[in-house]
């Protein structure tokens, strides 16, 4: 036994260096959005300013709820997560408090992508995919994503489930522009025209299209430049080759984008370290880290997209007047229609 | 009158109110979990509310039968053929087979997707053989219910597996003869005597799987299922709906509540079963030879393939055409953070399941033996819905209790720290610890206590001196089986660990959730080695007991 306790012992004192230890330099992050290279430009923030930065991240639901019921107690300063749809839900629950729009935010960050309580971190856009092989562009003109419902697509559809939340954030900014009814229409006519039942993430949408099982798939952007990178073996590179992307909506509103952002929580211990973070992931040297690591849009101008990313297109037209922070009201409307049309 | 005084004050010994207090303070999050859904908030239409009941539920049940038949065909086949004949390698199988405890379900879902996708494993390989062609079309896809119900399947088998085996182990010769008297051909002995003979164990272990399939939240949630678990998830935590939830966790109690009878049933017709220990005779092994004993080879092989070195090699091959993860890993200080909470938690639970049983042997009570039964339940409770409830509880503790009394609050000494965490795997796995000790206890005769009493033994020096002894090599297994279950779970860790803290499991996760299962190979695999280690460890006495 005693042996057993000194063991204990040992490792206590051996992991407990990772731990805060309440000293005041230091910043707080709950994170539902976990790339290995935010880790990084963690780092180099700690070694710009001196702020140790803390991290615990997990699945975006059960965070916030432990945030909640930690209530004022809670240690975490900033809340970071993918889909501008979550934070402004959890905006809404009254977790967030002003601050995440600085001056120096607001001078870089476009109104479209902030609100006084959240800020974009990196953009993305969920476009069609379409195989060159079966399909040709002019068979695409002017193509819009209200027309995935046209009866020429029958068979040929795949997109993921409609749990998903960045297809929730899509059919909400179409419910936002064409309304619920029609939008819930739309829904159904999309649904006959999917080539399978709804599973895989998007990258196994994009797959399917390589591989032959459907001719237009709707996935986010970085996802194809993952692949060409050859970070998923050179068996993807080449499917990838396979595919091309196509921006949607380009003669209306343009396409539809979504973020990664982060807002300080109400409770925040550590406000001014937080909004130094968060005006630090807006420089160009930590926005070039983001981008070259994920593959997503730079949120401030200056910094180009990863050349992958900037070889898929880049001078198109952004929908810039559906606000991301509509996505919020929406989405519950989004995934009623979606599971009304029997979208799995 | 005095007398019953007497009695009554040592009925209520303080063995009696640990062991209530142990029970009771296992059973709060429990109850969190179910009266929170009596106040009713809902801001869900009810068509939409249907549509999501009968789709998590018959998921729910889909996933269940699905999961129980291809445990109970693996489990008992194996466990038939490594009992009943002897071929090449049986003696390897008999232990090899025990190592799919190892790989958890959501990272056999990992491996299952990365063979089968498009483009994936399995094209690699045809390609490589067979040249360039689209053979995409031509491989099965295992995703969806489908590729669940094969996850969940492959690593739970050994319950039933163990649990069988060992029945079949302690199976006299005596009742295999007395089919052949009667003229049984070997199929219909099998059916009509082995079967039944072995049925109590079959169901305790097959109502394992069930509870654990149908808590099981990782690989579900990787497949994108709908089931009661990621329904109740989704109801509470996402969209603040009480009411959906509680009727949710509703169905789950019906389902977890018919488990739980089944296995009590078994577990008492097992008893009696034990009990007709006379004229035992231990019995003949066939020896197999040629095609037959081929088969039987490859059955377990294949069985102990697809259960084990499938994940393993899918991770390994992984691992080495993506080094730079596998340097990049801080693989000892996962390690370190892993066997931190191995070793705390397993002590833990084992010192308090001791106090709690012998709580129960000393006093004999009802009432107790019903709490101990209810706060047993937590195993049936998915550890992510457990989690959130402790931490409900807590929050709401220290608000109306703690910060009425005007103290400093309770919340960072509970959420986010090693002893709150530990405290949801104590509530989670207590089962585990308290059964396995109760097991251990009732072959351990009343008679003996009282002797120790008679030769002026007092309560505590029987536990210590007398006991513990007796208990060694139940508590070592136990220790061993709560760690493995530990080093794989992954919900509890992930909403309740501190800051900075990452064991293998949720490194892995993290990685797969980011879609770059090649990164989370390396974690999955010092995880699957860190365990099978524990297994083998105690493989001799799951073998032979």
């Amino acid at each position: 036994m005693k042996k057993i306790s000194l063991i204990i012992a040992v490792l206590i004192t051996l992991s407990s260096g990772s731990y805060t230890n309440g000293h005041s330099k230091e910043v707080n992050i709950f994170s539902a959005r976990h790339y290995d290279s935010d880790i990084q430009l963690y780092e180099k923030f700690t070694a710009k300013t001196g702020i140790k930065v803390n991290v615990i991240s997990g699945k975006d639901k059960a965070l916030q709820k432990r945030i909640i019921e930690e209530g004022k107690d809670s240690k975490a300063d900033l809340y970071i997560t993918a889909d501008a749809g979550r934070l402004g839900a959890f905006q809404a629950k009254g977790m967030f408090q002003k601050g995440a729009s600085s001056k120096a935010i607001k001078a870089v960050v476009p109104s479209n992508f902030r609100t006084a309580y959240w800020t974009g971190i990196a953009k993305r856009a969920r476009i069609i995919y379409y195989s060159p092989e079966r399909i040709s562009l002019s068979d695409l003109k002017g193509m819009t994503y209200e027309n995935l419902a046209d009866a020429k697509w029958k068979g040929k559809i795949v997109i993921r489930k409609s749990n998903n939340v960045y297809n929730q954030s899509l059919v909400a900014s179409l419910i936002k522009n064409n309304g619920k009814k029609a939008t819930a229409k739309w829904a159904k006519s999309l649904v006959a025209n999917m080539a399978r039942d709804s599973k895989g993430n998007d990258r196994a949408q994009i797959l399917a299209v390589a591989a032959g099982e459907a001719d237009l798939a709707v996935a986010n952007t970085y996802y194809l430049a993952l692949m060409l990178s050859g970070k998923k073996g050179p068996e993807q590179q080449a499917a990838a080759k396979k595919v091309k992307p196509f921006f949607p909506n380009q003669n209306d509103r343009g396409t539809h984008m979504n973020i990664s952002g982060g807002g300080i929580l109400k409770h925040a211990p550590n406000k001014a370290n937080a909004i130094k973070l968060l005006e630090f992931l807006l420089t160009k040297e930590a926005q070039v880290h983001i981008v070259n690591n994920t593959f997503e849009y730079p949120m401030i101008d200056g910094v180009e997209p990863h050349e992958l990313v900037a070889k898929m297109g880049l001078g198109f037209k952004q929908d810039l007047k559906t606000k991301v922070s509509s996505y919020e009201k929406k989405q519950a409307d989004a995934l009623e229609v979606m599971l009304a049309a029997g979208w799995k | 009158m005095e007398i019953i005084i007497k009695m009554g004050i040592k009925k209520f010994n303080i063995w009696y109110i640990s062991s209530f207090l142990i029970s009771l303070v296992v059973a709060i999050p429990i109850i969190t979990v179910f009266s929170s859904f009596f106040e009713t908030t809902s801001n869900y239409t009810s068509i939409l509310k249907d549509t999501f009941l009968y789709d998590y539920i018959f998921n729910s049940i889909y996933l269940l039968v699905g999961v129980l038949f291809l445990t109970f065909t693996i489990g008992v086949g194996c466990a038939y053929i490594v009992s009943f004949y002897s071929f090449t390698g049986v003696n390897f199988f008999k232990w090899a087979l025990i190592l799919s405890f190892a790989v958890p379900a959501y990272i056999y879902a990992y491996s299952l997707t990365a063979f089968f996708e498009n483009y994936g494993t399995a094209f690699s390989i045809l390609k490589n053989i067979f040249g360039q062609n689209n053979y995409n079309n031509s491989i099965p896809k295992f995703d969806g219910m489908l590729g669940a119900i094969i996850s969940i399947s492959f690593s739970l088998f050994g319950y039933v597996y163990v649990l069988t085996r060992s029945s079949f182990h302690y199976q006299s010769q005596n009742l295999i003869e007395l089919g052949k008297n009667l003229g049984f051909s070997k199929k219909k002995s099998f059916f009509k005597i082995i079967l039944p003979s072995a049925r109590p164990a079959i169901v305790a272990g097959l109502s394992l799987v069930a509870m654990e399939t149908l808590s099981d939240f990782g690989a579900v949630s990787f497949f994108g299922l709908s089931t009661l678990t990621t329904g109740i998830y989704n109801a509470w935590i996402s969209f603040d709906d009480l009411a959906l939830a509680n009727r949710l966790s509703f169905y789950l109690l019906i389902f977890i509540f018919g488990l739980f009878i089944l296995e009590n049933f078994s577990r008492k017709k097992a008893q009696y079963h034990s009990l007709s220990k006379g004229g035992f005779k231990s019995k003949k092994i066939i020896y197999l030879k040629g095609y037959k004993s081929f088969l039987a080879f490859s059955f377990c092989f294949a069985v102990f393939f697809l259960s084990f070195l499938f994940p393993v090699l899918q991770m390994l091959y992984w691992t080495i055409i993506f080094p730079k993860h596998f340097i990049d890993l801080n693989s000892l200080q996962l390690f370190i953070n892993t066997i931190l909470l191995v070793s705390f938690s397993s002590i833990v639970l084992i010192f308090f399941a001791f106090i709690s049983n012998y709580g129960n042997r000393l006093s004999r009570s009802k009432v107790l033996e019903a709490l101990t039964t209810f706060s047993i339940s937590g195993y049936a409770i998915p550890g992510i819905i457990l989690a959130v409830a402790f931490i409900t509880f807590i929050s709401w503790f220290d608000n109306n209790v703690i910060k009425l009394l005007g103290t400093e609050t309770i919340k960072p000494i509970f959420i986010g720290s090693i002893l709150g965490l530990v405290l949801v795997y104590f509530v989670r796995f207590y089962s585990l610890a308290c059964n396995g000790i109760k097991s251990g206890y009732l072959k351990i005769n009343y008679s003996i206590d009282e002797s120790s009493y008679l030769h002026g033994f007092s309560k505590f020096k029987t536990f210590t001196n007398i006991h513990i002894p007796y208990l060694k090599n139940s508590i070592f297994l136990i220790g061993v089986l709560i760690s493995i279950e530990i080093i794989k779970e992954l919900p509890i860790t992930l909403i309740m660990r501190p800051f900075n803290f990452e064991t293998f499991a949720t490194t892995a996760y993290i990685f797969a959730s980011q879609d770059l299962l090649e990164a989370a190979a390396a974690p999955s695999l010092f995880l699957i080695f860190t365990a099978s280690i524990f297994i083998l460890i105690t493989s001799r006495y799951i073998v032979r007991d």
